[in-house]
């Protein structure tokens, strides 16, 4: 880890129209994360951690407050210029695996590279190793409703570092598995993203999950607030 | 690429509703395509044949109903040394005999055909030219009608032509040196002039005679010389003026065609627009996904239109095959209702016209993706979050609810005033009847919810749970729900507004015969078969007929004028008082009418002539008589619905007068004195003899005529039930999307314990609702379509009144018609979602 932080949230606050009301869920929200550091966010269901992601993806905007990621205000960004930071940046791992269907298991993983214009032969080989060291070489030509849930995640932790991003944004990646898979996948975690250097936020209600992180954060009534394994955060 | 690959494989992984989606776009190409080339085929052919007869004329010297002296002509060729002249005599000719067709009889001089007619070049062989000029009744016909009709040169042939059944005989083959050439040539019958006046029974008489006058000076300086030989009744025309308002004549017919198929493709966009709709709502959550991982909006757009670009040009090439298919049947429907009521007109073949096929295709692509624009606009607006969050969507569709209630509001506003403009004419009618549609196709959904909240404590009351579920299904969805709907009442409501427009012009015409066939029996010539012009009886036999005792007569003599704005309709009648009395008046009145009228020094017009000449009560008309051109003023407008170009009535008395044209070509009779005309008949056909005659009575000429009124709709049944298979394709589509979307929520009722029936009973009551809301709101918006039609555009198009006639009974079939389509669209998806298994559909998938 360097000193430098790589994310920055400055009095962020976000609110939802829910029916008639305004819910608040982020309420002058700060923190910062540093340069590889792994940050799991714990809470109640509800309490707002998917949108801290949201936030941190650009995909929303907070109410009021700056976001900034590598010292980029990315909350200040039109909406092209969050999607092409997004692109190039972040990798993105959702509780429901999320796979393109109409792709093939390969397609899914050279897609971020297509995107950003790095589909070179190297980048290719680089891509189809890394599937090889989640054991997953041979269903390269699979669509994703030929693979069971655990092969799905362990495609898309793939495709969140396939082009290398600065950041890791993990929403509950064991919330649908077994346990067992759980565990399969929370190893490819230590041995894909630890070497990489990626930084990791992550979403989880497990406390096995919780136990490989260098920091947990709570959200507690819109704000956040550091934590411990031990403080009932996990419900 | 591998982007691209996603959206591709999209499509061809719901190959149903891609198939719906393709068949929507084909069905409007298709029908748009037919009534296209259906026109232009009926259009060029009508160009090429007055091209073919009218050749290098520049200009055409016309006369009066029985033409012009065959004097005039030897004076302008010999008096005034002017070759660039040749006479003609024209008739229509039937074949008899079951290869019987319309044709066109023209008899020319072959010596003076050569500056004039391109197939004058046919009279270079010397042994058919003799045989025309020397052998009576010969005549040459197109090698491949000919053949058609199973002739060979020297056989004879028997034709209907001018009120007698005479046997002609094939003297030579004419030979087109192309199509455009066979297609001119393929109406004609060509013979010599002096043939042609004795099969006419005009001897010494010609129909017209056509010129070629030098440009400048000189054409000027002989226009002079020839306008002082005319005879007062004769005129000089360009040679496009006369076939100009012939076609003229078609213009609104064909126009109101055109919109009709507009129509079809207006439904059919709905179609495609519903389609995409349910194809952006089925992704937006692998859209959202895209999004999130760094796919610009611009990216997803360009995917989504790609698609849709895809789906237009797989269903444009469809269609365009379809169209050229259905093209030929709506040919034959528009060439018969043309030769019914305008003028003659063959066509054998259908081509493919270029200019046709690219006008479908540009069509039916760009409809498309127009169709597509506004839900993918939609779906690459909305932020990621809230692409990947349905509830959004359906929150957002609520909340817009009275923003397209506004913008409906509106457009039906702007549509009034559209048609309020009377200069914008046909097309901007049009134009404000498309405007008022979808304006009110934006007031559906809120319809659709009003509907549903009216109807839950009633099919809560009457199903319980279930019937409450399929209630709240179509509020929450109404994203879908009003957009199938949308599409639903615009094709029932067109289905209406046009049976409706149809049913009232149909009750009006009847009301109409009513006051305007007022003999008890009618008679005309047996010969001259689907012909328009009837041919003059015999003057002997009128003589016999008219002095049955205790029966009154009507005399009838009906011609077409050539005047410098095109033909004009005269009917010549001498009627009973009564009979007079009895026509409906639009301006003036009978009684005040009857003198002038009786004497023959005013006229009646109908209301389509006074409409299109903008000539009213007591204003003048001119007619060419043989005196010259002579003012009449009008004596009164009748409504009359024989003819959509207008007719002007002068007494018989006022047509001896100006026109000494002593002919009656139809004879009306009246039983007097409270007699019966049961023996009427009898006594008639008795004093008819061995004349070919046709004795009909009024109640069979009421059925007649409304025969020809009903195969004149034919083609607009054919567009209405195209219409409603679009809209049944439509409604299928939206239904299988929605269900195939809902299938992870419909399994979840099956795994908390709903039976494969109560699933298959929430998702009929939802189709039901759909249907009954569709088939109640459609009937304002027909109701209205009828209005617009009835009082603007055929307004606009013929000049015609017509009385609205809300027929009760095609409104209850709209609305059974709308809930059978949608509870039939139901049944496949209903029955595919009841059957799946839970688990299955339970696993984490799109």
């Amino acid at each position: 880890m360097t000193d430098a932080p790589l994310v920055e949230l400055q009095g962020i606050t976000k609110s939802y129209r829910e029916g008639e009301r305004e819910r608040a869920v982020l309420k002058d929200a700060s923190l910062t994360i540093s340069r590889g550091e792994w940050l799991f966010l714990l809470g109640r269901s509800g309490s707002g951690k998917s949108t801290l992601l949201n936030l941190l993806s650009g995909i929303d905007l907070p109410d009021s407050g700056e976001i900034l990621i590598n010292g980029k205000p990315v909350s200040r960004l039109g909406e092209r210029e969050r999607t092409m930071f997004r692109r190039t940046r972040i990798g993105f791992i959702f509780q429901s695996y999320n796979l393109i269907p109409t792709l093939t298991v390969a397609e899914n993983l050279l897609l971020p590279l297509e995107l950003i214009g790095a589909l070179s032969r190297d980048r290719k080989v680089e891509a189809l190793e890394l599937l090889d060291q989640v054991g997953l070489a041979d269903r390269a030509g699979s669509y994703p409703d030929r693979l069971s849930g655990g092969e799905q995640q362990r495609v898309a932790i793939v495709r969140a570092l396939v082009h290398r991003p600065l950041l890791v944004l993990a929403d509950e990646p064991t919330g649908n598995l077994d346990a067992e898979t759980g565990r399969e996948v929370l190893d490819l975690f230590q041995h894909l993203l630890r070497p990489s250097g990626a930084t990791l936020v992550l979403v989880t209600h497990s406390g096995e999950v919780a136990a490989l992180a260098d920091r947990l954060v709570s959200i507690k009534e819109g704000r956040l607030v550091p934590t411990t394994l031990g403080s009932g955060a996990l419900v | 690429m591998i982007l691209m690959r996603a959206g591709l494989r999209n499509l061809l992984r719901h190959p149903w509703q891609t198939c719906l989606a393709v068949l929507g776009v084909a069905l409007g190409v298709a029908v748009v395509t037919a009534v296209d080339l259906a026109n232009e085929t009926s259009h060029r052919a009508f160009q090429v044949a007055a091209q073919t007869v009218a050749g290098r004329a520049t200009h055409q010297i016309l006369g009066g109903p029985q033409g012009l002296p065959e004097e005039l002509y030897r004076q302008i060729r010999v008096t005034l040394g002017f070759r660039g002249c040749a006479p003609v005599v024209t008739s229509e000719l039937r074949l008899a005999g079951p290869g019987a067709a319309n044709l066109q009889l023209v008899g020319v001089d072959p010596f003076a055909e050569p500056p004039i007619r391109a197939f004058s070049s046919q009279f270079q062989n010397g042994q058919a030219l003799a045989a025309l000029m020397t052998q009576p009744g010969s005549v040459l016909l197109l090698r491949q009608n000919a053949q058609r009709f199973g002739l060979k040169v020297g056989d004879s042939f028997q034709a209907e032509v001018a009120g007698s059944r005479r046997r002609l005989i094939l003297a030579g083959l004419l030979e087109a040196e192309d199509e455009l050439e066979r297609l001119g040539l393929d109406s004609l019958v060509v013979a010599d002039i002096s043939t042609a006046q004795e099969l006419t029974g005009r001897v010494g008489r010609l129909s017209r005679i056509d010129l070629v006058l030098p440009e400048g000076a000189g054409g000027e300086r002989l226009l002079r010389e020839l306008r002082g030989l005319l005879p007062p009744e004769a005129s000089i025309v360009t040679a496009g003026a006369n076939a100009g308002a012939l076609e003229q004549m078609t213009r609104a017919f064909r126009l109101n065609l055109t919109s009709l198929s507009l129509l079809a493709l207006v439904v059919g966009m709905f179609l495609i627009y519903n389609t995409m709709v349910f194809s952006v709502i089925r992704r937006r959550r692998l859209i959202g996904l895209l999004r999130a991982v760094g796919v610009t909006r611009r990216e997803v757009l360009v995917q989504l239109m790609g698609e849709a670009l895809l789906v237009g040009i797989a269903g444009t090439a469809a269609g365009l095959v379809l169209g050229v298919i259905l093209g030929q049947e709506l040919t034959r429907l528009v060439t018969r209702t043309i030769n019914d009521l305008y003028f003659v007109l063959e066509v054998r073949r259908v081509p493919l016209l270029p200019g046709t096929l690219v006008k479908g295709a540009l069509l039916g692509v760009l409809a498309t993706l127009a169709a597509a624009l506004p839900p993918a606009l939609e779906a690459t607006g909305a932020p990621p979050r809230a692409v990947l969050a349905r509830s959004f969507l359906e929150a957002r569709s609520r909340r817009l609810m009275p923003v397209a209630l506004g913008c409906g509001l509106l457009m039906l506003l702007c549509g009034g005033g559209m048609l309020a403009v009377e200069s914008w004419g046909i097309p901007g009618s049009f134009a404000g009847l498309f405007a008022l549609i979808v304006g009110y196709a934006l007031l559906v959904p809120a319809g659709v919810v009003l509907l549903a909240r009216l109807l839950r404590p009633i099919l809560g009351a009457l199903f319980g749970v279930i019937g409450r579920m399929a209630c709240r299904g179509v509020l929450v969805s109404l994203s879908r729900t009003g957009v199938a709907t949308a599409a639903l009442v615009v094709a029932v409501s067109a289905t209406i507004g046009v049976g409706i427009m149809v049913g009232s012009f149909r009750t009006t015409v009847q009301h109409w015969l009513e006051s305007w066939l007022r003999a008890d029996y009618y008679l005309t010539s047996a010969l001259g078969g689907e012909a328009r012009r009837r041919p003059p009886l015999d003057p002997a036999l009128v003589r016999r007929l008219s002095g049955i005792p205790g029966t009154g007569v009507s005399l009838t003599r009906r011609v077409s004028l050539a005047t410098p704005g095109g033909p004009l309709e005269l009917f010549a009648v001498e009627i009973p008082r009564s009979t007079f009395s009895s026509y409906r008046f639009k301006e003036g009145n009978p009684e005040r009418a009857w003198d002038g009228f009786s004497r023959g020094g005013a006229v009646l017009i109908s209301e389509p002539y006074a409409y299109r000449h903008r000539v009213h009560l007591g204003e003048p008309v001119v007619l060419p008589t043989r005196f010259g051109p002579r003012s009449f003023p009008v004596a009164g407008v009748v409504y009359d619905y024989g003819s959509d170009a207008g007719i002007v009535m002068l007494s018989r008395t006022g047509y001896l007068a100006f026109f000494g044209d002593a002919s009656v070509d139809g004879i009306g009779f009246y039983a007097m004195g409270g007699g019966s005309a049961a023996g009427l008949p009898a006594r008639i056909l008795a004093l008819a003899g061995e004349s070919r005659v046709r004795l009909v009575s009024n109640a069979e000429l009421r059925r007649a005529t409304i025969a020809v009124f009903d195969r004149t709709f034919a083609i607009t049944g054919v567009l209405r039930l195209l219409t409603m298979v679009v809209a049944f394709v439509g409604i299928l589509s939206a239904l299988m999307a929605m269900q195939v979307e809902r299938a992870r929520e419909l399994a979840v009722l099956r795994a908390l314990g709903l039976t494969p029936a109560q699933v298959w009973g929430v998702i009929s009551g939802e189709t039901f609702i759909i249907g009954l809301a569709a088939g109640l709101l459609s009937l304002p918006l027909g109701v209205l379509q009828a209005l617009v039609l009835i009082f603007v555009v055929n307004r606009r198009s013929f000049g015609w009144t017509m009385e609205p006639y809300l027929n009760p009974e095609l409104m209850v079939q709209a609305v059974l018609l709308s809930l059978a389509a949608a509870l039939l669209a139901g049944v496949y998806p209903s029955l595919r979602i009841a059957r799946l298994q839970p688990a299955l559909a339970l696993k984490e998938e799109e």
